[in-house]
């Protein structure tokens, strides 16, 4: 049985095709296959839609996949059309899986499953179901059993069925690049499509090792999901990125919209700051007749989304203006305490080779006070974060604050993003100019929007 | 049997390790390599170098000049240096240093080092620029990047920018290793936007089929104003080529490393800035683990 069947097969491929080549009709195609292989069962021979028309599921369905069949003989790609059927209403996991289902309702032999896997993988991010582990499994399943599991040494040695491990090589592939760990339900269907040592298993099992490795290898993590509120987003960025447990969130402006009596809407765009205690220590420590700079905006990658937020810093201390740190007394004195002294002078345990520190320059950069996330982009809006500020750090009441922003609205930066991300850290001067034009560009934007 | 399916891909770019000898094509804003050796890969919209090799070459003689000076300049160097102590530093210095600075960028001359280059080479988008920082005393890596994969029919996947080293070469243009044996921990200050970055090390091989061999590791950059101190030891290193992950690992070897490079390409298509302060070197007595991965079984097991 199993040697005819293997003999069939070539034969059915080689000879039937080249005859109806010209005329690639279904109904004709049924007629002289049930007798080349009579009593095989229907296990190589195609069978047309007159087969599956028999168990009609639903109207769609059978609607869905007559259109299919229809298009067979003009192109090769088929399976697209499928897809961009079900894209019509809305593309939903559940509309992908339903033309899954349908794919294998219609033909047990599932006819031209590689094509429609590889398609399916194709247009899986624009269902929104590319980080769905069953979706793919979903798809692991289309293929079929048994069929490609080598069962001699022979085949075993070379490359058995390599389409269809190629393809299923793919779809574990598209799961890796999206960070999708295969569970235990893949490694079943694996087995039962290719058997225990085929290339897709092969690849299965290197993503089992590997990706638990490096799953919490980032010690900066970034949920997947990230939040949808604005504020809730500003929070998560500003507590990555002042990395100080004892910095204090404040939200200085909450989103709001309102309709004036006029009629006019007046959005009202969200402010979050954040502080340490540090950083508020080193702003009361600064000249007043230094000014600071509000900076920005800065961006900050969250996986694939980029949020930007705004600096108050100043320029570095020029060296004649340091002070000395005059360490404490009390530290250093004899009223230190001499069984837990705070500060020892001495290098005890210090051999010739015992030195780690490195040999470079410290970077001179200004201190940065403060920093914060805001809805708009413009001066007033970062006017209002100062002023807010001005509550726990009076001193800056006294301060001159000059406001340093680049080209910053999200719109405009859109555009222009290329050009102007360079200058960040250009020189003041060319900046001072910079926010001229960008100032008059605001303006006629606003004009523009309004 | 294709290498795609015997190896597990890991989002490692694939680098060129070929060394930047002159600059490529006039049209490509990224020096390329490829040009110079072999069999160049022709993209669409670019028309072939017809060029006669003896045409490629600068027969000059204020070159060859310029040359015998550069040379015999870096022999005598190497010769006064062994008076010295090894590598030309003094011999107790080499003893007894646990750390070693091994790129700093003070001045324009120091990016001379580094070769940057883009997906611009097999035609994608994204654009990579190095310069100096705002006090000149960092080096500034940004650009855009663009994942769209360049429409030639058989790239399926692009989108990355790459800094790398360039080999050290001593006189006559003899390849120069770094020997970082006695060290066992990389150490960067860095300050990064908030994507996550691949350094990769290649080191010098034996066979010629091992040219592609890096070992990666990740770099995360938490973003913000703050320099990062990084801390990466050099058992967590782990050996891909061409991109995927062997499942034959080995630890790196110190001995011979060639160059060490950074690579982005996290899919997430914008501007991106990577500011490198100093990349050196310690040696961490309290870390001794020597490879973090499985040697003893291959894995999966063939």
């Amino acid at each position: 049985m199993k040697v005819t069947r293997l003999l069939l097969r070539p034969q059915h491929i080689g000879w039937i095709t080249p005859f109806f080549k010209p005329s690639l009709h279904i109904p004709l195609l049924q007629s002289p296959l049930p007798r080349l292989c009579c009593g095989q069962g229907q296990r190589w021979i195609h069978c047309g839609s007159s087969v599956c028309k028999n168990k009609p599921d639903s109207a769609d369905f059978r609607e869905l996949f007559e259109h299919e069949t229809e298009k067979k003989d003009k192109s090769l790609v088929t399976h697209d059309d499928l897809f961009a059927q079900a894209a019509k209403d809305a593309k939903t996991k559940a509309n992908f899986n339903r033309v899954v289902d349908v794919f294998n309702k219609k033909d047990i032999r599932r006819r031209g499953h590689v094509e429609f896997i590889y398609a399916a993988l194709r247009k899986m991010p624009e269902f929104g179901v590319e980080r769905d582990i069953v979706v793919y499994n979903k798809l692991l399943d289309v293929f079929p059993k048994e069929v490609f599991v080598p069962q001699n040494f022979i085949q075993r040695m070379f490359n058995h069925y390599p389409r269809q491990q190629e393809c299923g090589v793919q779809v574990l592939e598209q799961m890796e690049n999206y960070g999708i760990m295969p569970n235990v339900e893949t490694k079943v269907l694996l087995v039962q499509i290719f058997g225990e040592k085929s290339h897709p298993m092969r690849k299965y099992q290197r993503m089992m090792y590997w990706f638990p490795k490096f799953k919490n290898a980032n010690p900066f993590p970034v949920p997947h999901e990230l939040p949808q509120d604005p504020l809730d987003l500003a929070r998560f960025s500003l507590t990555r990125i002042a990395n100080d447990l004892d910095a204090e969130i404040t939200v200085y402006q909450f989103p709001l919209t309102d309709i004036t009596e006029t009629g006019e809407e007046i959005a009202q765009p969200h402010i979050v700051g954040i502080q340490s205690l540090e950083q508020r220590s080193l702003l009361a420590k600064h000249n007043p007749n230094r000014p600071v700079f509000v900076e920005g905006p800065f961006p900050l990658w969250l996986r694939k989304t980029c949020v930007h937020y705004y600096l108050l810093r100043a320029d570095p201390v020029p060296p004649e203006e340091k002070i000395e740190e005059e360490p404490d007394p009390e530290l250093i004195g004899p009223e230190q305490s001499f069984f837990y002294p705070q500060r020892v002078e001495l290098d005890l345990n210090r051999d010739l080779g015992d030195d780690d520190s490195f040999d470079v320059d410290d970077v001179e950069e200004g201190p940065v006070y403060a920093m914060c996330m805001a809805g708009q982009s413009d001066q007033a809006t970062l006017a209002r974060w100062i002023c807010g500020l001005q509550e726990t750090n009076p001193v800056l009441g006294q301060i001159p604050t000059v406001f340093r922003l680049e080209s910053g609205t999200r719109e405009l930066q859109a555009a222009a993003d290329v050009h102007h991300s360079p200058e960040q850290n250009a020189e003041p001067g060319t900046e001072q100019e910079h926010i001229i034009e960008e100032e008059t560009l605001r303006s006629q934007g606003m004009k523009q929007s309004n | 049997m294709s290498r795609v399916i015997r190896q597990t891909p890991a989002g490692v770019c694939d680098l060129f390790r070929r060394q930047l000898l002159q600059p490529g094509p006039p049209h490509s804003l990224v020096l390329s390599t490829r040009t110079i050796h072999g069999r160049d890969y022709r993209r669409p919209g670019h028309s072939p170098d017809t060029r006669w090799p003896w045409e490629k070459v600068r027969f000059d003689l204020s070159k060859g000049l310029e040359g015998i000076r550069k040379h015999f300049g870096l022999l005598k160097d190497e010769f006064v240096g062994q008076w010295k102590g090894p590598e030309g530093r003094p011999l107790m210095e080499h003893m007894l240093e646990q750390t070693q600075v091994q790129w700093e960028f003070r001045g324009p001359e120091s990016l001379g080092q580094w070769v940057v280059s883009s997906d611009r080479e097999i035609g994608g988008r994204s654009e990579a620029y190095l310069k100096l920082g705002r006090n000149n005393t960092t080096c500034m890596l940004y650009g855009t990047l663009a994942s769209v994969p360049p429409r030639d029919g058989e790239t399926r996947y692009s989108g990355y920018c790459t800094l790398r080293s360039k080999q050290p070469l001593s006189s006559f243009n003899r390849k120069r290793h770094f020997d970082w044996s006695s060290f066992n921990t990389l150490v960067l200050r860095i300050r990064g936007d908030g994507r996550p970055w691949m350094i990769n090390i290649s080191a010098e091989t034996f066979f010629s089929h091992q040219r592609d061999d890096i070992y990666s590791y990740f770099l995360y950059t938490r973003g913000g104003p703050y320099w990062q101190d990084v801390k990466i030891p050099f058992s967590k290193f782990f050996l891909s080529s061409r991109g995927r992950i062997q499942d034959d690992q080995h630890a790196l070897w110190l001995d011979k490393v060639n160059t060490i490079g950074f690579t982005l390409g996290d899919k997430a298509d914008g501007p991106f800035q990577l500011e490198i302060d100093f990349i050196a070197l310690c040696s961490d007595r309290a870390h001794t683990e020597e490879f973090a991965y499985e040697l003893y079984k291959r894995n999966p097991e063939a």
